[in-house]
């Protein structure tokens, strides 16, 4: 077990993830555990406490602020690049920057979405987040992103989809609001992962047909067996890992993952409508961002859009708003109706 | 999403288990969410005294903070049958440190072979 130190105590435990400090069972472990209870509360972030700075009055022009932590679990740490000025040459500081400059430039230009909150609501993240730490997040006011361990992960910001995901987080929640359990919180994971793959399509340049449609490419080390952490494309297939296990999202309603883990399968189960979404734009062809990103936006910001909407409501607004922008008989209302039939939420 | 039971955590001894897990994030992978098990037979009279002290310490620690993809820690108490005794989860922002060193160096389960996202 764990508290041994004997050979035979740690045949479960992968390298990247043995204990780099002294046995537990030791007096200065305790006494540092001890300590560092202690002093917890005063260096973890807290959610939502930091003050927003200045946000743009100019429609069109973000208001980008990048922050670092410097290794430590803070918010928002020292203010290191803010709009206007030029790169920094660290890669997560530059890296947060444009990907911040990116997902403004999608959601103003194709949706004339002026910032988060259409109000030009300052856009926050703070970079070099704590020591090693493998992961990224909205905490309701900015963006974190660690640097990974880079055992499994590298830095989170290397993927412009990871920042566009988490910025889209800010933008459900001026929104819809969607609760973050079951298949609310599944839609919420989806609409995040929907505007961050179409950041990095536009970044590309690219047609349907020539996108990856993978979330999170470039995030694991060449010691994971695997492509990024998600597939809208072909949902389950993203991963296959020793250490990571395998990909659990389902692609069909029949396969729905019922769990109390990750907030209801939030992470999970998204990758249904993830696929609708592929499956829309697929039969669209061209710009996944010109006409099923439309479809997608005018649904997210429906009023009629409730916090605990379920996939089979988000379904029926997405072929209701199809129509009402794009006429009752067009293409993209049968493209729209077909994706989610082929995944099992439409009859 | 707090799991049942909860209230005050019941004693550690010989025979149960403290199981510990890491969940959310901006992903769900099965294998880094599976439990890790403290076994309460293997601690020192000192180290049940330090992890007696860290579950007392979680009872008002919030389960979850404000925003998405953040992750949390799942921690539950069986006994020998497996049955959860008690369990409380906490947002990682939130937990002691002290838990996630715990955490860290903690037995991993072995992985079932294919995952239902239930690990």
């Amino acid at each position: 077990m764990s508290v041994s130190n004997s050979p035979a105590a740690r045949p479960f435990l992968p390298p990247y993830l043995l204990e780099r400090v002294a046995n537990g069972g030791s007096p200065r472990l305790r006494e540092c555990a001890r300590h560092t209870l202690l002093v917890d509360s005063r260096f973890r972030a807290r959610a939502g406490a930091v003050t927003l700075p200045p946000g743009s009055q100019r429609r069109g022009e973000p208001a980008r602020y990048v922050h670092s932590a410097e290794q430590q679990q803070v918010l928002p740490g020292k203010l290191v690049r803010r709009e206007g000025q030029g790169d920094s040459g660290d890669p997560a500081i530059d890296e947060a920057y444009h990907g911040l400059g990116a997902t403004y430039r999608l959601f103003w230009e194709v949706y004339r979405r002026h910032s988060l909150d259409d109000q030009g609501m300052a856009l926050l993240a703070t970079v070099h987040y704590g020591k090693e730490y493998e992961n990224a997040f909205w905490d309701g006011k900015q963006m974190v992103f660690g640097d990974g361990d880079g055992e499994l992960f590298n830095r989170f910001t290397i993927a412009a989809d990871i920042i566009a995901h988490e910025l889209t987080h800010g933008v459900i929640q001026h929104e819809a609001a969607l609760e973050y359990a079951y298949q609310a919180g599944a839609l919420n994971e989806s609409l995040s992962d929907v505007f961050g793959s179409l950041v990095k399509q536009r970044q590309r340049e690219q047609r349907v047909e020539e996108a990856d449609w993978l979330i999170g490419e470039g995030l694991f080390t060449e010691r994971v067996a695997g492509r990024a952490l998600r597939s809208m494309a072909e949902p389950g297939t993203a991963y296959d890992d020793p250490l990571l296990g395998s990909d659990p999202q389902p692609g069909h309603m029949d396969d729905l993952v019922e769990t109390r883990e990750d907030n209801g399968g939030v992470h999970i189960n998204s990758g249904i409508p993830n696929r609708a979404f592929h499956l829309a734009a697929m039969a669209l062809g061209g710009h996944a961002w010109e006409r099923a990103g439309w479809v997608w936006y005018d649904t997210l910001v429906d009023q009629r859009l409730a916090r605990n909407s379920d996939f089979a409501t988000f379904a029926g607004l997405t072929r209701d708003n199809a129509a009402r922008r794009f006429g009752a008989s067009s293409e993209v209302v049968e493209a729209v109706r077909e994706a989610w039939r082929t995944v099992g939420v439409l009859p | 999403m707090t799991q049942d039971p909860v209230g005050e955590p019941p004693a550690l001894g010989p025979g149960r288990v403290l199981r510990l897990s890491r969940q959310g994030g901006l992903a769900h992978f099965p294998g880094l969410a599976r439990p890790r098990c403290v076994h309460c037979a293997r601690c020192s009279e000192a180290q049940l005294s330090e992890l007696q002290s860290l579950l007392l310490a979680l009872s008002g620690i919030p389960d979850r903070e404000a925003g998405n993809d953040r992750r949390r820690f799942c921690v539950a108490l069986v006994d020998e049958g497996g049955e959860v005794l008690w369990s409380q989860v906490v947002a990682e922002e939130s937990a002691p440190q002290a838990l996630l060193a715990w955490w860290r160096r903690a037995e991993i389960a072995p992985l079932k072979k294919k995952t239902d996202g239930q690990a």
